[in-house]
C-alpha cells in the first residue's frame, strides 16, 4: 500500500462525498443540510437585511404593519413590527424597501421609532425614518 | 462535483447587475443573428456571447432562469469531462493524483469566477472549455478533422471574448512541445487568424481597459489608477501582470489585492486565507521539485509519461504567462481560470511525481504528511465553493426586491422583468443568519 498515495487520496475523497451527498440529497427530494435555511417572519426577515424575503413575504400577503415573533438570538425583543426591527437592527435600507412595499407611519409609531432610532445613534437610520415624518408629526421629544 | 456545483448554480436566482439588461436586450433582439452582429463596433465584441444569450432565451419558452442555468451547467460539465480526461490515469497512484488535481481545479481562486457569475451565461467559462478542448486536439493523433476542430474553436472563442487567444497559445505551446495533433499548416491558419484578430480587436475596435483592480493592499477605481499612475504601460501594468501571475501559483494577491496584507493591517487574518495559501505554496512546490526534475538530464528516462508532463508543464507555462499578460490593464482572478485549469493539470503531475519516487521510510511518512494536508485543504477550498454560491444566491436575491421600482419602460420588458423577479424571488436561499459563523472565516469568500 502506497502511504502517501492514501493520504492524498482521502481528503479529496471527503470532497468529493460532500459533493455526492448534495446530489444525492437533491435527487431524493430533499434539501441537502448544506443549502437549508429555514422560515422567516417579517420581522426576522427585516432584522436579517433579507431584502429578498421582506419583498417576496409582502407580495405573498404578510402586513407591512403588523407584529411578527422574533427568534432569541435575532434581536433582543421578541415581536416588533418590520419597520421597528429594520430601526433596531440599525437597517436604513430595509426601512425604505418596507416603506415602498407599503409600511406605513402615523403620528404616533413615526414619534416612536424616531425615539429608538435615537436611542441607537445611527445617522442612516435616523435619516430614513426623518424622510417618511408625517406632516402632522411634532417635534421629537423622547424619553430619556 | 459537477451534480453538487450545478445543484447550487440552480440554486441561485438569475443576476441583476450586468445581467439583466442583457435579458431584456435578448428579449427585444429580433433574431439570433441580429443579436450577433449588434456587437460588431463594440467596445466588449462578443458576438458569439450575444447570440448564445438570444438563443437561449428564445429556447427557453418562458423557463429563462432553468435555459441559462442549464446551459451553464452544461458548460461546467463539459469543463470538468474534458479535464479528467486529460489525466493520464493507469494506476492506483495516478487516481490519487487525479482525486488531489480535481481539487485543486475545482477549489482554485480562478475557478470562483466561472460559477459565481453569469451575465446571463458566464463568459469565461466557454474559454476554459475551449482551452481544454485546444489541448486535446493537440494531444490526439493528427486527422483533417482535428485541423478543423483547431481552428473551428480558435474562432469561436475569439467571438466569445479576447481571452480566446489563450486557444491559439494552448496550440503552439503544444505543438512547440511536440505534440503533432494539429498540423503545422493549420497552425499557420489559426495564426493567421489571430493576427487579424488581433489587428481588427486593437486598431478598429475601442478596448475597454478602464477597470476597478487591485494594487497591494488597497482597491482603486479606474479614476483613482489614471490618477495615480498616468496613462500608458507604468509600474502598475506591470504590477496587474505579475499579481495575476501569483495569483494562479499562490492564491495571492486576489483580484490584484494582497487581501492577507489588508486583513494583516485590519489586525485579524482568518483561517481561510492561510488555507488558501499553504495549499497553494505546498502544491506549486511539489510541480516545482516535478519541474526541476524533468529538466535534469537522464534521471527520469524510464518514466512513461515523461514527455506528457514536459508538455503539459510548458503548455501551462505559456498559458500563465500569457493569461497575465492579457491581464494588464486590471487584474481578476477569473481571467486566469484557463491558466488555472492547467495549474490543476501538472498538479496532477507534481503529486504523481511525488508518489512515485518517495522510496525511504522517513521520506515516506514526510510526504504522506505534506500531502495529507495539501489535500485537506483543497478538499476544505472545494466544499467552500459551494459557500460562495450559497452567498452569492442571498446576495442575487436581495438584488431583485429593489427592481420593482426600476423596471423598464415599454409593455414587453416591464412583463419580462416582472416574471423574472416574481421567480426570483419565489428561489428559496438560505440566509447568512442560519450559517454558523466559522462558515465565513473557513471557507473562500467573494473578494
Amino acid at each position: 500500500m502506497n502511504l502517501p498515495a492514501v493520504c492524498v487520496a482521502i481528503p479529496a475523497l471527503v470532497a468529493v462525498s460532500f459533493c455526492g451527498a448534495v446530489v444525492g440529497a437533491a435527487m431524493f427530494g430533499y434539501t441537502p443540510t448544506f443549502w437549508e435555511g429555514g422560515p422567516l417572519t417579517l420581522a426576522e426577515a427585516a432584522a436579517l437585511r433579507d431584502q429578498g424575503e421582506v419583498a417576496r413575504l409582502i407580495e405573498a400577503g404578510a402586513d407591512p404593519n403588523g407584529e411578527f415573533a422574533l427568534r432569541p438570538d435575532v434581536l433582543s425583543v421578541s415581536r416588533a413590527t418590520p419597520l421597528e426591527a429594520a430601526v433596531l437592527a440599525r437597517r436604513a435600507e430595509i426601512v425604505e424597501l418596507l416603506m415602498h412595499e407599503g409600511a406605513a407611519v402615523d403620528e404616533r409609531t413615526w414619534h416612536r421609532l424616531r425615539c429608538v432610532a435615537n436611542e441607537i445613534g445611527e445617522g442612516d437610520v435616523i435619516d430614513a425614518i426623518n424622510a417618511y415624518r408625517p406632516a402632522t408629526a411634532t417635534a421629537v421629544s423622547c424619553p430619556q | 462535483m459537477a451534480g453538487s456545483l450545478g445543484y447550487g448554480l440552480l440554486r441561485v436566482p438569475l443576476q441583476v447587475q450586468d445581467s439583466l439588461p442583457k435579458i431584456v436586450e435578448a428579449g427585444r433582439s429580433p433574431g439570433v443573428w441580429a443579436s450577433f452582429t449588434s456587437e460588431i463596433g463594440t467596445t466588449d465584441f462578443r458576438p458569439l456571447w450575444m447570440a448564445e444569450t438570444k438563443l437561449l432565451f428564445d429556447l427557453s419558452g418562458g423557463h429563462v432562469h432553468i435555459a441559462y442555468k442549464a446551459f451553464h451547467i452544461a458548460l461546467l460539465v463539459a469543463a470538468l469531462g474534458l479535464f479528467v480526461a486529460a489525466l493520464r490515469i493507469e494506476t492506483g497512484v495516478d487516481l490519487a493524483a487525479s482525486l488531489f488535481a480535481l481539487s485543486v481545479f475545482v477549489g482554485s481562486n480562478t475557478f470562483t469566477g466561472l460559477v459565481k457569475e453569469a451575465t446571463p451565461v458566464n463568459v469565461y467559462l466557454p474559454i476554459v472549455v475551449f482551452v481544454l478542448l485546444a489541448i486535446h486536439l493537440s494531444r490526439s493523433r493528427h486527422a483533417w478533422w482535428v485541423d478543423a476542430a483547431a481552428m473551428l474553436i480558435f474562432i469561436a472563442a475569439c467571438l466569445t471574448l479576447e481571452s480566446g487567444v489563450l486557444v491559439w497559445v494552448a496550440l503552439v505551446a503544444g505543438r512547440i512541445a511536440g505534440r503533432r495533433g494539429v498540423s503545422d499548416r493549420a497552425l499557420l491558419c489559426v495564426t493567421a487568424l489571430m493576427v487579424v484578430y488581433l489587428v481588427v480587436r486593437l486598431t478598429m475596435l475601442p478596448l475597454d481597459t478602464q477597470n476597478a483592480s487591485g494594487y497591494l493592499a488597497e482597491r482603486l477605481e479606474a479614476e483613482q489608477i489614471r490618477e495615480r499612475f498616468g496613462a500608458g504601460l507604468s509600474r502598475f501594468s506591470i504590477y496587474t501582470v505579475l499579481a495575476s501571475i501569483f495569483s494562479v501559483l499562490f492564491s495571492e494577491p486576489r483580484d490584484g489585492t494582497i487581501v492577507m496584507l489588508r486583513a494583516w493591517e485590519a489586525g485579524d487574518i482568518p483561517p481561510r486565507m492561510w488555507i488558501n495559501i499553504a495549499s497553494s505554496v505546498i502544491t506549486t512546490v511539489l510541480i516545482g521539485i516535478a519541474a526541476w526534475r524533468l529538466s535534469r538530464s537522464g534521471t527520469v528516462v524510464a518514466e512513461p509519461h515523461r514527455d506528457d508532463m514536459r508538455a503539459d508543464v510548458i503548455v501551462f507555462g505559456a498559458l500563465l504567462a500569457a493569461s497575465g499578460v492579457a491581464s494588464f490593464a486590471y487584474a481578476k482572478d477569473v481571467i486566469m481560470s484557463s491558466a488555472g485549469a492547467c495549474y490543476a493539470l501538472v498538479a496532477f503531475w507534481g503529486v504523481r511525481d511525488a508518489l512515485i519516487r518517495v522510496r525511504r521510510v522517513g521520506a515516506t511518512i514526510a510526504m504522506a504528511a505534506i500531502l495529507l494536508a495539501a489535500s485537506s485543504l483543497w478538499a476544505v477550498r472545494v466544499i467552500g465553493m459551494h459557500h460562495v454560491l450559497r452567498s452569492q444566491a442571498f446576495a442575487f436575491h436581495n438584488d431583485w426586491a429593489e427592481m420593482r421600482d426600476h423596471l423598464p419602460d415599454d409593455p414587453a420588458g416591464h412583463r419580462l422583468v416582472s416574471v423574472l423577479r416574481t421567480d426570483a424571488l419565489s428561489r428559496p436561499v438560505v440566509n447568512p443568519w442560519f450559517i454558523p459563523r466559522w462558515a465565513d472565516r473557513v471557507f473562500d469568500i467573494d473578494y
